[in-house]
Parts: structure tokens; sequence; C-alpha cells
């Protein structure tokens, strides 16, 4: 089932995720929003690396984190504990 | 004081404009030249951010009835209603002294070319963070920010006046009941150069007096130019592989 949500960053942008779960697990997830992030590409790659994790605030935080870290992501607006709480308020 | 080729671009569509400031942005990656341009949109367009799905924004059949294009950028934030309008776009290595290393810092002092801009016409404005510049309390200018290799492209729009009514008939709502009371919210929150000045003050004079605005702010020394045969020739060639393409538009 495709889970929605819809998620203003406390002094940040807006974050809309789109997901579908099985097992707590990310199966599939579309990230959407008025935020900015450089290279802007990296969010089609960071979408694919969200694939199997769980929905675990924790887990969430720290792959997005080494993601950006890992792919030199600068990011405006968003953050990995704004956009986790995003994922994780999708229903 | 910062050199820098100035160009003056007068009105295009929508995918001329986008697919010149990123042919100017790949340029610059190889001769590091900075460049401030100044365009408006004809016919009146609608962009959405690098992030956003246009299916969930923007009313397409509306769009397409009005003859309003529809182009996504390739930087990141909110839809944006393009009609009475000046945009800029600052394209430039980014280097300490003219454009700082920090994000919101960059963006504050890209800002500040706007505000003195504004000055010319004796409205008061300010910069708020992320990404806005108010006046009267009021958003008067929005503007957006990428950065790809070493090179800054910040684009922006400075407002001449908004019919915020029409805005509404592209612009989705996330309620539809709520519909009314979010357009006179917006109409409320939102202003132009005609507005706080009780004038029509048309395109070349707010462009003459950002152009003024920007000299100030930022220190620029001006050599007034044009696109060379190649920027017009990638810009050509972005066009059709890109920006008036479904791929590109719809990506997300």
């Amino acid at each position: 089932m495709l889970k929605k949500s819809t998620y203003k960053i406390p002094e940040g942008k807006l974050v809309k995720i789109y997901l579908k779960e099985e097992n707590k697990k990310i199966t599939e997830i579309k990230i959407n929003g008025d935020f900015f992030m450089h290279p802007e590409k990296a969010i089609e790659k960071l979408e694919k690396t969200l694939i199997n994790c769980a929905l675990n605030k924790k887990i969430l935080i720290n792959k997005i984190n080494l993601f950006w870290k890992e792919n030199k992501v600068d990011c405006f607006g968003i953050n990995s504990q704004g956009l986790t709480k995003a994922i994780l308020l999708a229903k | 004081m910062k050199k820098i080729r100035l160009l003056k671009m007068g009105h295009k569509s929508a995918f001329d404009n986008m697919s010149i400031d990123e042919s100017i942005l790949l340029h610059s990656q190889k001769n590091n030249q900075s460049t401030l341009r100044f365009y408006g949109w004809k016919p009146t367009a609608i962009s959405i951010g690098y992030f956003q799905n246009p299916l969930e924004e923007i009313d397409i059949d509306s769009c397409k009835n009005q003859n309003i294009d529809l182009i996504r950028r390739v930087t990141g934030g909110g839809a944006v209603f393009h009609d009475q309008e000046v945009t800029y776009s600052l394209i430039s290595p980014i280097e300490n002294k003219f454009i700082p290393l920090d994000i919101k810092e960059s963006y504050y002092k890209i800002s500040q070319g706007i505000i003195k801009g504004l000055e010319v016409f004796g409205i008061q404005a300010k910069f708020v963070p992320l990404n806005d510049i108010i006046a009267n309390n009021k958003k008067i200018s929005g503007n957006a920010q990428t950065r790809k290799k070493g090179i800054l492209l910040q684009h922006g729009t400075i407002l001449l006046d908004v019919d915020v009514d029409k805005m509404f008939t592209i612009l989705k709502v996330p309620q539809e009941k709520l519909k009314d009371k979010i357009i006179k919210n917006v109409k409320e929150r939102v202003t132009g150069i005609n507005k706080l000045t009780g004038k029509e003050v048309s395109f070349d004079e707010a462009q003459t007096a950002l152009i003024k605005g920007f000299e100030k702010a930022l220190n620029l020394n001006y050599t007034i130019g044009s696109l060379t045969p190649s920027e017009i020739k990638l810009a050509l060639e972005l066009k059709k592989k890109k920006y008036t393409t479904h791929q590109w538009n719809y990506k997300r």
C-alpha cells in the first residue's frame, strides 16, 4: 500500500514522501519537495540507497548522513532529522 | 572590483530561459567567467523546483488551456508563477570574497543586490532566510541556487505585479475547500514594485535599477555582452534535448 506524508521541516522546507514498505522496511520511496540539495541528481541515488532500509529513526538518520557525506551532498532547507521524520510520518 | 559580463536579454520563453542559464553555467565551468543576466518570460510560465512533482503542484490542463508553459528548473525550491516580473541569474565561480562558500551567506550576499536595486524606487526591503526578500512584510522576491563543479548559479524573481487569482488557476492547493482562504492569505503576503510605489514601473526601469543595485552591493565592474556562438549552440541543444521534453519536466 502506498503511504504518504507532507512535513514542513522547522526553519526549513516542505518534504513530501511517497513510500511502500514490507515488514517495516522501505521497498519504494519518492522524496519530493521545495528543498535544495546539490548536486540535485543525488536524490535518485538517495532514494535507491533507502530501499531495504528499516523504518527506524536512528538507522535512517545514520544512513542519510552517511550518504550525504560519501556523495559530498550539500543540503539547504532539509536535514537528516527532518527527512527521517517525514519518512516515518508516512501513512 | 569583480569583472562580470552583463546580459540584458529581454523576454523569452521558459524553455529558452532555462536552457540559456544552464548553457552559461556549463561554459563557466570551462572559462571561469562570471555573468549577471536579466530576463523576462513570454509567454507566461510556471517553473517548478528540481524536486517537485508537477502533477502534485500544478493544474496541467489549466496551464495548457491558458498557454502557460510549464518547466522544471535545474535548481530546487518551489513553484514560481512567472508573469509580471524581472528575473536575474548570477552565474559565477565560487570565490570566497565575491560569493561566500556558505550557502546561507551566499543567498544573503546576492540578495543585497536586489535590496539595493529596490532602494532606487524608495522600497525598503530585507532578506529573510532561507531564500526570500520581503518589503512591507510581504514577499517581493524568491531565489534559488545550485552549485555545480565550483560554479554557482542563482536565479530569482523580482515582482513588478502579481495576479494571485490567475496564479491560483494553475497552482494546486492542498485542500480545495480552503482555496478561497489560501488565495486571500497569499494576497496579503505577496507584493510587487508597482503596488509599493503606486506607479506602473516598466521591465526596463526595474532592470536598470537592479543593475545599479547589484553593481553597488557586489562591487561589480560590468562589461555589457551577449551570448557566445558556443553558448547559443548549447542552449539550443539543451532546449531540444532537455527542457522541452516530457522526460525532464515530468521526471519526478
